[in-house]
């Protein structure tokens, strides 16, 4: 059982290692959908075998025992997992279950304060909120309708075409609800943390899905490019002018240079191999957290078992 | 009725960001000089009337034709406010992985050289293309 056990962990390990290639691998639609699927199974296995691992540790307690009317020597028989695995489960699941409440917290009040801006810019004529400001900027806020929010500054940098290319990745974010993938794969890194490198993919994936979406749509991979390409370097023109200081922060988002060398490149070719891999591994976690869910129960059948009989 | 590559919405969209990018009022066929882009006079007209009949438009003649502008009335200011409140969040630093979706975020310094020579490769296709 043990190896069969620990293997969500180990797949939570492989992604540690792969999430960010992969990514970058996979056609961007793909990538985000894939990686996000597989990063909450992976957090709910690994979550729930940590939950075992502790329960068997915890339940050999005397007093544990005598309240759950088991055998606590039935239940370490065997020694289905070590005492220190078992203490190390069982505070990780304390810490990493208040991270995860906190980070649902947040997603929570940040859709909200969204929820809210969306309201207050009121009925803006086609989804568009132009802003009157000398700071280049532009984002898509997501709402019931969501909006796009564009600086007059950061249209007068961009010739028409750019700006189309613009609007077209803003609008892509909202139509294919980026913002939930985004946080969804956070919640999942809250709860497993070796699912970091795959939220920072999934972040990164839905910035160059939104730029496939603009390219396919304007046609032309370079005037895409052009844009992202403008678009940051009129942002880095007014920093530079701008009153205080400005943080360059480099932000998931904020890979510029690999945005653009992508659009430059041609377009990721489907790896239906690479998908099915990571399908399997899916397959794999989800299996071996009912596995062990079964054993566990046997377990706990056999020690309750042997506690009212002790013969 | 939606040009061919445009989603619904998106031209007016466009329209809107070009009468925003001129800071001026412009003709439809001003507007449609600006898009290009194999427009039709028609169809930017159609979009430019329909943005005025939601509101979203002043206009004023200009010799024979109309000239629009983007209507700035109390709402945007309303706008301006929260759009500037959203601004701060996102300046807030540590936020990366909060709800709003940037189109460019800061470019760290050594990138910026990086950029301007791919925007330079990215403006010779044709070049590119040939090697």
């Amino acid at each position: 059982m043990s190896w069969v056990m620990w293997s969500p962990l180990a797949v939570s390990g492989l992604f540690w290692a792969t999430a960010g290639p992969v990514g970058r691998r996979l056609p961007p639609s793909t990538a985000v959908r894939v990686l996000t699927v597989a990063m909450v199974i992976t957090a709910l296995a690994t979550g729930f075998v940590l939950g075992v691992a502790a329960l068997l540790v915890v339940g050999q307690a005397p007093p544990v025992a005598a309240v759950g009317e088991w055998s606590a020597a039935a239940l370490a028989a065997g020694a289905p997992v070590p005492l220190a695995a078992g203490c190390l489960a069982s505070a990780a699941v304390g810490v990493l279950g208040v991270a995860t409440v906190r980070r649902a917290a947040r997603t929570g009040r940040e859709l909200r304060v969204a929820a809210r801006a969306c309201r207050s810019l009121g009925p803006a004529i086609a989804g568009l909120v132009v802003v009157d400001d000398d700071t280049p900027e532009a984002y898509a806020l997501p709402g019931i309708t969501g909006r796009v929010v564009v600086s007059t500054a950061m249209l007068r940098a961009l010739p028409a075409a750019e700006r189309r290319v613009l609007l077209a990745h803003e609008a892509a974010h909202l139509r294919h609800r980026h913002h939930l993938y985004v946080q969804i794969a956070e919640l999942a890194a809250a709860a497993d943390p070796l699912l970091r490198p795959a939220a920072r993919a999934v972040r990164r994936g839905v910035e160059r899905w939104a730029d496939e979406v603009a390219a396919e749509q304007v046609g032309d991979r370079h005037l895409t490019a052009r844009a992202l390409a403008h678009a940051a370097l009129a942002r880095a023109a007014a920093g530079r002018t701008a009153p205080g200081p400005v943080l360059a922060l480099p932000g998931v988002e904020g890979d510029l240079v690999e945005r653009t060398r992508a659009l430059l490149a041609a377009p990721a070719r489907r790896r239906p191999l690479l998908a099915a891999a990571i399908a399997g591994l899916i397959l794999l976690t989800g299996t071996a957290a009912t596995v062990t869910a079964r054993s566990t129960e046997d377990r706990f059948e056999t020690a309750q078992i042997a506690y009212a009989d002790p013969s | 009725m939606p040009t061919i590559g445009r989603r619904k919405g998106a031209l007016e969209q466009e329209v809107l960001a070009a009468l925003a990018a001129a800071g001026r009022p412009l003709t439809a066929a001003e507007v449609l000089a600006d898009l290009g882009d194999g427009l039709a006079y028609t169809t930017v007209m159609t979009t430019l009337s329909r943005l005025y009949a939601k509101g979203g438009l002043t206009r004023e003649h200009s010799g024979r034709a109309y000239a629009y502008s983007l209507r700035g009335d109390a709402a945007s200011v309303g706008a301006s406010v929260t759009a500037h409140r959203m601004r701060r969040l996102l300046e807030a630093g540590d936020d990366r992985a909060g709800v709003l979706a940037r189109f460019v975020a800061d470019l760290p310094p050594e990138d910026e050289q990086l950029l301007a020579d791919l925007l330079a490769a990215a403006s010779r296709p044709q070049e590119q293309a040939d090697r």
